[in-house]
């Protein structure tokens, strides 16, 4: 119990806007945290509070919603899940990876997958879809005949290739 | 003067398609490194929403075909929470003992790449006879050689009976003294050990950094085991003994996974002892409702963690997860750099990478 407390104090001391906090555990009775944020600039906040306890990022999920897109972080405590929830509605959030390195692969695979911009994320690579796809694939639908023939908009690819065969 | 060497996307050393783009110097030791992935996202995320609840217990099951037992039984762990039921005693005994064979089968492999790649063979041999012991009894008892199909929701789809947990002990029996033999060998053998001690290190503060689990955590000296710092199933009552190394090369996580199949085998022998009575699984399908979940599993490699939301209907909102890979992959950077080109194949394999889960 004292664990739990240590880890919500410094969490809540942090935290400038509304936020609710829930205590859930699983089936066996280890416990998880729920911090939803109303505002999306807390969330650097708490990052900073659980890089100081020693934390590291699971990974990250993003959904559509109607208004934009919710983004929950999963957080790790010396074996407690903290999740945490917020939402955005200008594809943009403050990239939590220059606090938590172990954020990095979770933060650039909503963005290409959501179109979601991670502000101030130290690595601008893509992670898996080459750079000929467009952003946000997740956001829409695309048939598997369409996929299977290539989702690639323009000639990209190939003209890398072409550059290539030529150096 | 620096020469550009790439590796894959495919290759023979490589088990799964992955592009590495190294640079290295005139001694061949590597100065850059960059990874490329992507070749194998399937975009599974976004098809689990379009199946329903039991559909995506046969989907999960073929995310990854090594730790394919883990992602039904993190995903059925998932909807339990959200459907608020609780899985017979003697479905929680019946999972361990599915993760368990599975846990020392998956581990055995990577162990026996390990011997291929360090091109002693007699020793690969000699690990894939081993692990063959436990592939017969999946075969026996599960059907098959690598989709178990164990778990279902609210249990599991196979039961025990006296003659075939009589089989499992006297495999177990015959498995004992080989492991023994084979632990003996990894860890004092001249050729491992001069391929393996102080290669591909891993420093504790980078695996704090970048939050590696499973072997390639516990080799740098972290403990992270999700059987011990969150429990789940019976784990709690059987207190996994994790092994420990502090040098963080790839000699010290091959012996951490050696480690976990001893472990693994004292669970088995435990579980099937005192197996309790009881049903394998309600008999009543649980109805589904809105709601959200976060569940995680220890699988061979590490940490697996499933998110689910549900809004009511028969299919997911969304669901995530994420495999250790994914986050032990970055780790491999820090390993490579300073390392000889000849090493590479041999480090990615230390972490035990599998790719498909991780780009899913």
């Amino acid at each position: 119990m004292n664990k739990i407390h240590a880890m919500t104090e410094p969490l809540q001391a942090s935290l400038q806007y509304a936020y609710t906090l829930t205590e859930d555990s699983d089936n066996y009775g280890n416990p998880v945290l729920w911090l939803k944020l109303e505002d999306k600039r807390d969330l650097l906040n708490a990052a900073r509070v659980v890089a100081n306890l020693g934390g590291r990022c699971v990974t990250a999920t993003a959904y559509k919603t109607e208004e934009g897109h919710t983004l929950i972080y999963h957080l790790d405590i010396d074996g407690i899940l903290l999740n945490i929830e917020a939402y955005t509605t200008d594809h943009t959030i403050d990239a939590i990876t220059p606090l938590l390195p172990s954020a990095d692969w979770a933060e650039r695979e909503f963005r290409e997958m959501y179109g979601i911009e991670p502000v101030g994320h130290p690595n601008n690579e893509r992670l898996f879809l080459d750079e000929s796809l467009m952003k946000g694939v997740l956001n829409r639908y695309i048939p598997l005949s369409k996929m299977m023939l290539g989702v690639s908009e323009s000639d990209i690819l190939w003209e890398r290739v072409e550059k290539e065969k030529r150096a | 003067m620096s020469e550009r060497v790439t590796i894959g996307p495919f290759h023979p050393e490589l088990e799964e398609s992955v592009y590495f783009k190294l640079s290295a110097n005139d001694d061949k030791v590597v100065t850059h490194v960059d990874l490329i992935n992507g070749f194998i996202h399937r975009g599974m995320e976004s098809l689990v929403t379009q199946k329903n609840f039991m559909q995506n217990l046969i989907l999960t099951e073929r995310v990854c075909s090594l730790c394919s037992n883990n992602h039904p039984f993190a995903y059925a762990l998932a909807v339990e929470k959200i459907a608020g039921v609780k899985v017979p005693r003697r479905a929680e005994a019946l999972r361990v003992v599915a993760d368990e064979v599975k846990r020392a089968a998956s581990n055995l492999f990577n162990l026996a790449m390990l011997a291929h790649l360090i091109h002693h063979h007699d020793l690969m041999k000699e690990t894939m006879e081993t692990r063959e012991l436990m592939q017969d009894l999946k075969e026996i008892i599960w059907g098959n050689r690598m989709d178990m199909s164990a778990n279902t929701l609210t249990g599991v789809k196979y039961d025990l009976d006296d003659e075939k947990i009589d089989l499992i002990l006297k495999t177990l029996e015959t498995f004992t003294p080989k492991l023994a033999s084979l632990t003996e060998q990894y860890e004092h053998d001249e050729k491992v050990v001069a391929r393996t001690v102080g290669i591909g290190v891993l420093p504790k503060a980078d695996a704090l950094r970048l939050g590696v689990t499973g072997p390639v955590a516990r080799g740098s000296g972290i403990n992270n085991d999700v059987r011990v710092k969150a429990p789940y199933a019976l784990y709690d009552e059987l207190k996994p003994k994790v092994t420990l190394r502090d040098a963080g090369d790839v000699h010290a996580r091959a012996m951490c996974r050696l480690g976990d199949i001893t472990e693994a085998v004292r669970m088995i022998k435990e579980v099937v002892k005192n197996l309790p009575e009881g049903e394998i699984a309600l008999a009543k399908r649980p109805h589904i409702p809105a709601g959200e979940a976060t569940v995680r599993v220890e699988a061979p490699r590490g940490e697996l963690i499933y998110y689910l939301k549900t809004d009511g209907t028969q299919k997911p909102v969304r669901m995530r997860w994420k495999v250790p890979t994914y986050t032990n992959w970055e780790a491999l950077k820090v390993m490579i750099l300073g390392s000889k080109v000849s090493d590479v194949t041999l480090i990615l394999n230390s972490i035990d990478p599998c790719i498909s889960c991780t780009e899913r």
